[in-house]
């Protein structure tokens, strides 16, 4: 049989050929490149009508910030999102990947998506990279069965629970939800405890900051609220350029130099040509 | 006929040039149900009857008009199965494109690609070609769009056209009917009058299926209880 047009990349996991080499070059002293993880604070939880998903903004690369307002939620299907930490790539990929998974599968069954099939997919995809895939995810989604949020982490291991946090920034996150969850709670209070969770790593914790951002799933729909908060505004140099009142400086000393100001009136004939 | 020496054999040349496997792939073709398109200004229309082998199956489960993407869908005529087999790789190839540019297919890719599996199937030892046409209906960046896609791999944009049984009457009924600047809503009135011209019994949204797209780029299938209703218009 002729091969399909386009070619896939082959299956399998990883080829590790190249490890040793890295290694070596390693101790030899060649400075291995740094790649852009998300740090980050992910929380989620279920309220009263479905699931709230909240994410900071930063992405940090080492030390420095490299994207002060990324998205860390990510679409999975019309009823489904999920909330990525660890390595960027990782996350992205493996969501888009789940993403156009489930959008055969929904073709092929007619029906909507379910989060635990969205779950399985994820944690089988996980598992057979053996963690080499960094990606700590919190898939939150409301469908037939109703509401339900999962943990992901990256060796594939998954937990299923009312409300969840991961991320270098899972601590103090945590530490809000711990105090204040309740069952049942509506859709304001949930909003306000998924911020304060988020706050809280974001002023705690080195790797999140910036913004807010959160995602609410009902049974009626899915409302993407992008920056819905926003404790660190960034203040910008005037477009006026830098604009000081008198007053600002020190006048040491001030002297007045008049300019001659004469003006005489000439009679002249006009300018002739030759 | 000299040709029936070489008929046996896909890869063969018959001595007037053809490949008599694929001409037979069409006459399969015109012996399956008769599907229809019909591209309006505002959108694409496309139909097919429904005709069950018994009044025992149950109808609900049949599904002859499929969606490839949210703005495409597509309809056959012919062997029913090997559409099947068509629709998954023409949905898979659909998100491969996606993943890849980070865009919707658009329509003419997608047959196109659709159509190079169907080629690979005439060139290719040991298998046999499709034995099915697809209408494919969508609308993309570059409007409405219809196309015929046949068991040798050719395809054609139309404006209106028809496969399978009753062709040649549907689409002198068809060239009769089309004008340049129809809406949707009468594409979708000359659709069922086209159906009914060679259909045997009593048509009703039971045994027929009928698919739209509009400006809202989402392709979708009409229920019975609508396909009743526009034939009640109809009247």
């Amino acid at each position: 049989m002729t091969k399909t047009t386009i070619d896939l990349p082959p299956k399998g996991g990883f080829s590790f050929d190249l490890c040793r080499r890295n290694a070596f070059l390693e101790s030899q002293g060649t400075k291995m490149p740094k790649f852009r993880k998300t740090g980050t604070t992910i929380v989620g939880l279920v309220f009263k009508d479905g699931v709230i998903l909240g994410a900071d903004t930063r992405a940090t690369e080492g030390e420095i910030v490299c994207d002060k307002n990324c998205e860390k939620i990510h679409y999975l299907a019309p009823n489904i999102s999920c909330c990525g930490a660890g390595t960027a790539a990782d996350t992205e990929n493996v969501t888009d990947m789940v993403s156009s998974q489930l959008e055969l599968h929904r073709y092929a069954t007619g029906r909507d998506s379910r989060v635990v099939t969205a779950l399985t997919m994820l944690k089988s995809h996980l598992f057979g990279y053996q963690g080499a895939v960094s990606a700590a995810l919190v898939l939150g989604g409301v469908d037939v069965t109703g509401p339900h949020l999962h943990a992901v982490y990256p060796h594939g291991s998954t937990d299923t629970l009312p409300f969840a946090t991961m991320g270098s920034g899972s601590l103090a996150a945590m530490a809000m939800f711990e105090s204040r969850f309740k069952e049942g709670m509506t859709r304001e209070e949930g909003i306000e405890v998924v911020c304060a969770a988020i706050c809280a790593g974001i002023f705690n914790d080195l790797g999140s900051g910036s913004n807010v951002d959160l995602c609410v799933i009902t049974k009626g729909g899915k409302e993407y609220l992008r920056n819905y908060q926003q404790p660190n505004p960034r203040s910008y140099t005037h477009s006026k350029g830098y604009h000081f009142t008198s007053g600002h400086t020190a006048i040491l000393s001030s002297k007045i130099r008049a300019l001659r100001n004469q003006v005489r009136v000439v009679e002249g004939d006009v300018m002739e040509e030759e | 006929m000299g040709d029936s020496q070489y008929s046996f054999s896909l890869t063969t040349f018959s001595p007037s040039g053809k490949l008599v496997q694929i001409e037979y792939a069409l006459t399969a073709v015109s012996a399956g149900q008769t599907s229809l398109g019909i591209k309006a200004s505002n959108g694409v229309v496309i139909a097919t009857e429904k005709k069950l082998p018994s009044i025992l199956v149950d109808e609900n489960s049949v599904h002859k008009i499929q969606l490839l993407t949210p703005n495409i869908g597509v309809a056959y005529s012919g062997m029913g199965p090997d559409s099947r087999v068509l629709v998954r790789k023409s949905r898979k190839q659909a998100q491969q494109y996606k993943r890849l540019y980070n865009e919707p297919i658009p329509l003419s890719q997608l047959v196109r690609e659709t159509a190079v599996v169907m080629q690979e199937f005439t060139q290719s030892g040991g298998v046999r070609p499709f034995g099915v046409s697809l209408l494919v209906a969508g609308f993309d960046d570059n409007g409405p769009q219809l196309y015929q896609v046949d068991p040798s791999g050719s395809y054609f944009s139309w404006k209106a056209s028809a496969i399978g049984k009753n062709v040649s009457n549907a689409k002198t009924f068809l060239e009769k009917r089309y004008t340049d600047d129809m809406e949707l809503e009468d594409a979708i009135h000359t659709a069922i009058l086209t159906l009914k011209e060679g259909f045997e019994g009593q048509i009703s949204g039971k045994n027929i299926e009928i698919g739209i797209v509009d400006a809202s780029r989402k392709f979708r299938v009409l229920t019975p209880a609508e396909v009743d209703d526009y034939l009640a218009e109809v009247e």
